[in-house]
């Protein structure tokens, strides 16, 4: 999930996807073999540092939606009803929600109305119980999305049985207007220590997006003064924070004495006495620093990944290094407004290069061909039976004879925009267009800035294709296809996340029927049959999975990397020597 | 003197309105929604970015924004600036004194306590470099000219140069990476408040400090050799020296004074500019001062935060040329106020 908010940046901000080292999603074969190196079995004690450069935008749980940030505090600070289990190898288990501060997993037996029951003894750093009712008020939070922006508020706004107003939006406006609250009070509901979610529609995701993201998460009403709160974190879980957060700069972590380890499942293993967060700090100067590890460098994880400039000076210190791939994938959108033909798509994914791009991004260490939208590690995925079949160096010739036998005029020009500002995303678009112009294409590169997400969010624009990157919210991949393909998000003004604006009522169709099953894996299985579709279209072309080549310090004890925690250093599991 | 004061403080005032309006204009008007960096992907649910357009005020036309702004400048206002949110839930409102420069919403801040949170830091860091650069630069600049044409001369002012050819994210990078990282002979770099402990204050500012003043030092070498140079050889100070003077007395009591003014003009504004903020240096060493703020907020279009720090800049620069007009005077009476 916090894949999530990382792919928004993504599309806003192609430079800054390229920067993101957020999660991962390694899968057998994936790794370089440097993966599993933990640094020896963790003990209790010490003072962990962990380094980054891209500052946490949101600490307030409702409004998190960046992976890095939703598994730092969920293994530290904040618990919810349920977790992924720690250093869990298996991908399957690994992305399983397992009991937080509910007793168990529960069914639904119609999707539609979950009823979890809370454990006893779980205390909120001042002592108090935490109870149904911060659960309760939790959640409402997430219908504040005016006043507390940023956050995954789709999920509840959506899923709550909470009647629309005109415009779409819920009638419920969230606790701080009130209004419509005895609609809210309606939709979730507690009784002793058992909280009711009641849902318009089956949602068997509900464990997985509670597990993946934190806007379910407990928040005390009396704590609560808005986006005032944004860098406030009040503890449930086995560390608080000492004094402030400060944006750019971090904080500090210390142990709460108020969290109970028996009302856990023994995934927090919390070993660190203390965790200090540096922000803002260069991604090449962390590197440095780690490979140096003078002081309390030696003690430091990041979770920015390891640059080309950089590779000589890390790769002696194999055993402190990881190579996994991250949860992200990028593609090409072809507009279908614009590029109608199916032949004209076909040409232009077969000639695609993605060989040459990952080599322009810097090797198997940076990227990793994609043959998919949906990305490997989620469960159910089958492979594209249609882009695997295609070289990743792609095929210029074979692309030729398509536009030839279909009759296409050629060169066929196309204008190709993206989010420009960064020489090695230049770099690598010159590789896809070299590989189309050869193909018979004439194209264009439109590197665009600030305005990228603007243009492309406009159904007249005059691009015939555009660059996108996502990841999943939860595990699922209920948070890929339909958040990008569904045509109905589709209006007048706006595209919404399907800039291509594609229409498949067949696709919007098989989606409605994905949503309503339960089982993980066949909902996999569903949504990779509906990718089939897309491709068959060539709705969009995949382009590349970007990997997290990271390294930790040599002090570093416990360290892990799994789905659980998107392939972030997990923090439930990592000490120091 | 008091009439001059006025006129120029008037002039600076017209200049600051016109400037406010000017980029208030430029940014509220751009061709990006800043709405777009409330929502991230859930943009695209109906009505979302709507109701946060509502929320933030950004539905108003840009006068509209633009007189509530200058109101919250001498009045003070509320974020969000919604009577029914005040009255149901009062705790959530943030208040923003006059002179209240807006709030940001991606920082959940107001742009003026952000722009105090972040000044002390710029502040000590254009202070570090300005001691450095006036004692290396102006008395390099000095015995530069004392020894012209000699070794001296010509060793201090190479050596200067060569500083001055680096670009000042590359001689930063070399200090960070190599004497703090790599050879540990500083500490690494980091920012800790005069007041929490003014040693590792001074020890934190030392190699950005160093950073900035090696870009100044050669400048001022060279302007003050040649101020020296020239003032040396004025009528005035032959006929000193032939009266018998001593040396030091025509230095330091006439030769520098003369020299002086035209430095104290460009010093003055220099650093009313690093006042600012020092956009390359801040980024590189991690200061979250004034200038990484600029940066920060010009990147995400956090457009109050880019108003609030264009003001705040202009501001400066202004009072600092008055400033400077005023001391001229004081320092040289052949000044007239004009």
């Amino acid at each position: 999930m916090n894949r999530t908010k990382a792919s928004s940046v993504i599309a806003l901000s192609a430079v800054a996807v390229l920067g993101l080292s957020a999660c991962g999603g390694g899968t057998t074969g994936n790794n370089n073999g440097d993966t599993g190196a933990t640094g020896g079995a963790a003990t209790a004690g010490g003072d962990l540092l962990y380094l980054t450069k891209r500052p946490a935008e949101h600490l307030d749980p409702q409004r998190m939606y960046i992976g890095r940030d939703i598994f730092t505090t969920g293994r530290t600070v904040y618990r919810s009803l349920f977790q992924f289990p720690a250093g869990e190898k298996d991908a399957t288990k690994a992305q399983t929600p397992i009991p937080d501060i509910a007793t168990e997993v529960p069914t639904s037996s119609d999707g539609k109305t979950w009823t979890v029951t809370l454990k006893e003894g779980v205390k909120w750093q001042d002592g108090k119980d935490v109870v149904c009712e911060d659960f309760k008020y939790g959640v409402s939070r997430a219908f504040a999305y005016d006043v507390l922006d940023g956050g995954p508020f789709q999920y509840p706004t959506q899923y709550l049985d909470i009647p629309k107003d005109k415009d779409g939006s819920p009638a419920y406006k969230g606790p701080y207007s009130k209004k419509g609250q005895a609609l809210f009070d309606k939709a979730v509901t507690c009784k002793g220590n058992e909280i009711t979610y009641k849902f318009n529609k089956p949602w068997g995701d509900f464990p997985l997006a509670v597990a993946g993201l934190r806007v379910f998460d407990p928040y005390r009403e009396d704590q609560d003064k808005g986006a005032k709160n944004n860098f406030v974190i009040f503890s449930n879980g086995p560390y608080k924070l000492d004094g402030t957060w400060t944006k750019g700069k971090g904080g500090k972590f210390v142990r709460n004495d108020q969290y109970d380890p028996k009302t856990d499942e023994g995934t927090r293993q919390a070993n660190p006495d203390t965790i200090t967060f540096e922000e803002g700090v260069d991604e090449s100067i962390i590197t440095d620093r780690i490979v140096a590890g003078a002081g309390n460098d030696a003690n430091a994880i990041t979770d920015r990944v390891v640059r080309p400039p950089s590779y000589s000076k890390v790769e002696p210190l194999k055993d402190q290094t990881t190579l996994v791939d991250s949860p992200y994938v990028f593609y090409l959108v072809p507009n279908m407004s614009r590029v109608k033909d199916v032949n004209v798509r076909k040409a232009l994914a077969t000639a695609t290069d993605n060989e040459g791009w990952v080599g322009a991004l810097g090797g198997d260490k940076a990227a990793v061909a994609a043959t998919s939208i949906i990305n490997p590690s989620l469960p159910g995925f089958q492979e594209n039976p249609i882009f695997s079949k295609i070289p990743a160096a792609g095929d210029p010739a074979a692309a030729k004879k398509i536009l030839t036998d279909a009759g296409v005029k050629m060169p066929y020009p196309i204008k190709l925009t993206y989010q420009g500002g960064d020489p090695t995303l230049d770099k690598a678009m010159g590789v896809i267009k070299e590989g189309w112009d050869k193909a018979g294409f004439k194209t264009s590169l439109d590197p665009l800035t600030e305005t990228y997400y603007d243009i492309v969010n406009k159904p007249n624009n005059d691009s015939d294709v555009f660059q996108g990157g996502w990841g999943s919210d939860y595990p699922s991949a209920a948070t890929v296809i339909p958040l990008l393909f569904d045509s109905r998000q589709l209006s007048a003004s706006q595209v919404g996340n399907n800039y291509g604006q594609y229409k498949n009522k067949a696709v919007d169709q098989a989606i409605d029927k994905a949503a309503l099953i339960t089982d993980p894996i066949k909902a996999g299985e569903a949504y990779s049959a509906i990718d089939k579709t897309i491709s068959e279209d060539y709705g969009y072309i995949p382009n590349y999975i970007q990997r997290f080549y990271f390294i930790r310090g040599k002090n570093v004890t416990g360290y892990e990397q799994t789905e659980a925690t998107s392939m972030f250093a997990d923090l439930g599991t990592v000490g120091v020597k | 003197m008091y009439a001059y004061v006025i006129r120029r403080l008037f002039s600076g005032l017209v200049m600051l309105i016109v400037m406010s309006f000017a980029t208030f204009l430029m940014f509220f008007n751009g061709a990006v929604d800043p709405v777009r960096y409330t929502c991230g992907k859930a943009c695209g649910v109906p009505g979302v970015l709507e109701r946060n357009r509502a929320m933030l005020g950004y539905d108003d036309p840009v006068p509209v924004q633009y007189a509530k702004f200058v109101k919250g400048v001498f009045v003070g206002r509320d974020f969000p600036d919604d009577p029914a949110l005040r009255k149901s839930a009062p705790e959530t409102i943030a208040r923003c004194d006059a002179p209240c420069l807006g709030y940001s919403p991606k920082e959940n801040s107001t742009v003026t306590s952000m722009l105090a949170e972040r000044a002390p830091i710029s502040a000590s860091l254009a202070v570090a470099a300005f001691i450095m650069w006036i004692a290396f630069g102006v008395g390099g600049g000095i015995v530069a000219a004392l020894y012209k044409g000699r070794w001296p001369d010509k060793l201090i002012v190479g050596t200067a140069l060569i500083f001055y050819a680096f670009p000042t994210f590359f001689i930063g990078l070399f200090l960070y990476k190599f004497v703090a990282i790599k050879w540990e002979l500083t500490p690494q770099p980091v920012y800790t408040a005069f007041t929490e402990d003014p040693v590792a204050w001074a020890m934190g500012l030392f190699l950005p400090g160093l950073t900035l003043a090696l870009f100044y030092i050669a400048g001022y070498i060279r302007l003050t050799r040649s101020y020296v140079i020239e003032a040396a050889s004025e009528d005035y100070l032959r006929t000193a020296k032939a009266k018998g003077l001593d040396k030091r007395t025509i230095l330091w009591k006439h030769t520098m004074r003369s020299a002086l003014t035209p430095l104290i003009t460009l010093a003055a504004l220099d650093f009313a500019g690093l006042l600012g903020g020092a956009i390359i240096t801040e980024t590189v060493f991690n200061y979250q001062g004034l200038g990484k703020l600029a940066v920060d907020a010009a990147t995400t279009w956090d457009l109050p935060v880019t108003v609030g720090i264009v003001l705040t800049l202009s501001t400066i620069v202004i009072l600092a040329n008055i400033i400077v007009d005023v001391l001229y005077a004081v320092i040289d009476p052949r000044v007239k106020l004009a």
